[in-house]
């Protein structure tokens, strides 16, 4: 697919195919074009050029934290229970218990720190169990724990039949992908072998 | 039928709760529309002002500082209403789109926002009307309520429109102050006599001084100018309508507003985008 911003062309032929039980990874610097790649996916945005299949519901967590502030966690998960039209929130509750969020259930969201909020934001795009999961820059603002604790999360899923793709602009997490790839000049290449 | 009850309740639920925990707005409420009533009460001299009322035809004389309290409850009503619906819309965009993209209906969501709307505009509009009829009995005050609460109506509706059009706050908050200082200042008999300039007409909250006013000081009630009101609310709900569509659209199931033979910027037609949905 391809995209632009006016003049500006981010993606000039990306072909991507993510396959089920595989946890993928994009890298690039900033600016490459990553979460433009991640919103046309997640149907934010509508590519200029190109098709999209998905195969199975998916999860989205945007690399901003979209939540709404006046609202404790437990209400985001009941708005979100009803919209999904889940009938119980335990694949929520089992989310929230391995990142440690469910201590801070009845809290207001605009009142919990920057990770805890990221938690939420993350634990909203995972809490239907879906088949395939597009997570943007998922561990910004996260402690070392719950950096691990994310990616135990990510392989238990993936382990579980589920498609991973994780967005960032960092290539630490290389060695805990089955595949990765490296977006530059609007085109993905095979690797990471992109500066940390 | 119980799932249609359960997401507008949902949704209702929560759209309140916002409301509620908007501290700024619940302390105008409290605290600006007793007081600017009150002040233009004890402050403005309360000798007679003649003018012609548009709506009835009519030559009234009120005190000036009783309709100077209409006036100034109208501008009250709608620049906090306007205030409440520009905060959860302009603040709200996103979580809205992530919530219809999660499969919540947008109707839903809509007649939600329209409910605490309703509600909102009812209380300030009593409220406002309460507070005029400690200082002096106006002659039909159900009547004024209702003119107010149509301005209130009006202005949440505008204020939907600014938050969804608007990319800075103070923008928003400029455009309303701006709009209701315009709006009602030029309606205001006390600074234009009962201006005889069609214009007027045209004002967001021509209906509502014309149907206050009557309703503060005559016994008829002008239905047309309230009619005009509904309108006005009408036309800048519809905006309000148009905008959220388009800010909570899902770009995997949406087609483009307008198929254009090739993409911006290329000279040669291409494969348009495609895309399919599933669940999420």
């Amino acid at each position: 697919m391809r995209h632009a911003y006016g003049r500006r062309e981010v993606l000039r032929g990306v072909d991507l195919l993510l396959r089920p039980g595989v946890l993928a990874g994009i890298v690039g610097e900033n600016g490459a074009g990553k979460s433009t790649l991640l919103k046309i996916l997640s149907g934010e945005l509508r590519p200029q050029r190109g098709t999209l299949r998905h195969a199975g519901r998916f999860g989205y967590c945007p690399q901003d934290v979209v939540i709404n502030d006046a609202l404790t966690v437990r209400q985001h998960l009941e708005f979100f229970r009803v919209a999904r039209g889940l009938p119980d929130l335990r694949h929520a509750g089992d989310v929230m218990d391995a990142l440690r969020l469910t201590e801070y259930a009845d809290e207001r969201a605009g009142l919990l720190s920057g990770g805890t909020r990221q938690k939420l934001n993350l634990t909203l795009a995972l809490m239907h169990d879906p088949q395939v999961l597009l997570l943007d820059e998922p561990y910004q603002g996260f402690d070392w724990d719950t950096y691990q604790r994310f990616w135990d999360l990510a392989a238990r899923l993936r382990d579980a039949g589920r498609s991973v793709l994780v967005v960032s602009h960092l290539a630490y997490d290389a060695d805990r992908l089955d595949e990765s790839w490296r977006l530059q000049d609007g085109v993905l290449h095979p690797g990471t072998a992109v500066p940390a | 039928m119980r799932r249609h009850l359960r997401l507008f309740l949902t949704a209702a639920r929560f759209d309140l709760i916002e409301h509620a925990r908007n501290r700024l707005a619940t302390v105008l409420v409290a605290l600006f529309i007793p007081s600017w009533i009150s002040l233009a009460h004890a402050v403005i001299p309360s000798r007679t002002v003649t003018f012609r009322l548009r709506a009835t035809g009519r030559l009234l004389e009120p005190a000036g500082n009783q309709i100077t309290q209409i006036t100034g409850a109208i501008n009250a009503v709608t620049l906090i209403t306007g205030f409440m619906m520009f905060a959860v819309t302009f603040n709200g965009g996103r979580f809205d789109r992530r919530l219809a993209m999660a499969g919540y209906p947008r109707v839903h969501l809509v007649l939600a926002k329209t409910t605490s709307l309703t509600l909102a505009s009812a209380t300030i509009a009593a409220y406002a009307t309460a507070v005029i009829h400690i200082a002096w009995s106006p002659r039909q005050p159900v009547a004024l309520a209702a003119a107010l609460f149509c301005g209130a109506m009006t202005y949440g509706a505008l204020g939907v429109v600014f938050g969804s059009l608007l990319r800075r706050e103070v923008e928003g908050m400029f455009a309303l102050v701006m709009t209701s200082l315009v709006d009602v200042g030029l309606q205001s008999p006390l600074a234009s006599g009962g201006t005889g300039s069609a214009a007027v007409r045209l004002l967001p909250t021509y209906g509502t001084m014309q149907a206050a006013t009557a309703a503060g000081f005559t016994r008829t009630l002008p239905p047309g100018e309230l009619a005009v009101q509904i309108l006005w609310f009408a036309g800048a709900a519809l905006l309000g309508l148009l905008a959220f569509h388009r800010r909570t659209r899902d770009a995997l199931t949406a087609r483009p507003a307008v198929r254009l033979p090739w993409p911006p910027g290329r000279r040669q037609p291409v494969r348009p985008a495609r895309a399919t949905s599933a669940p999420r």
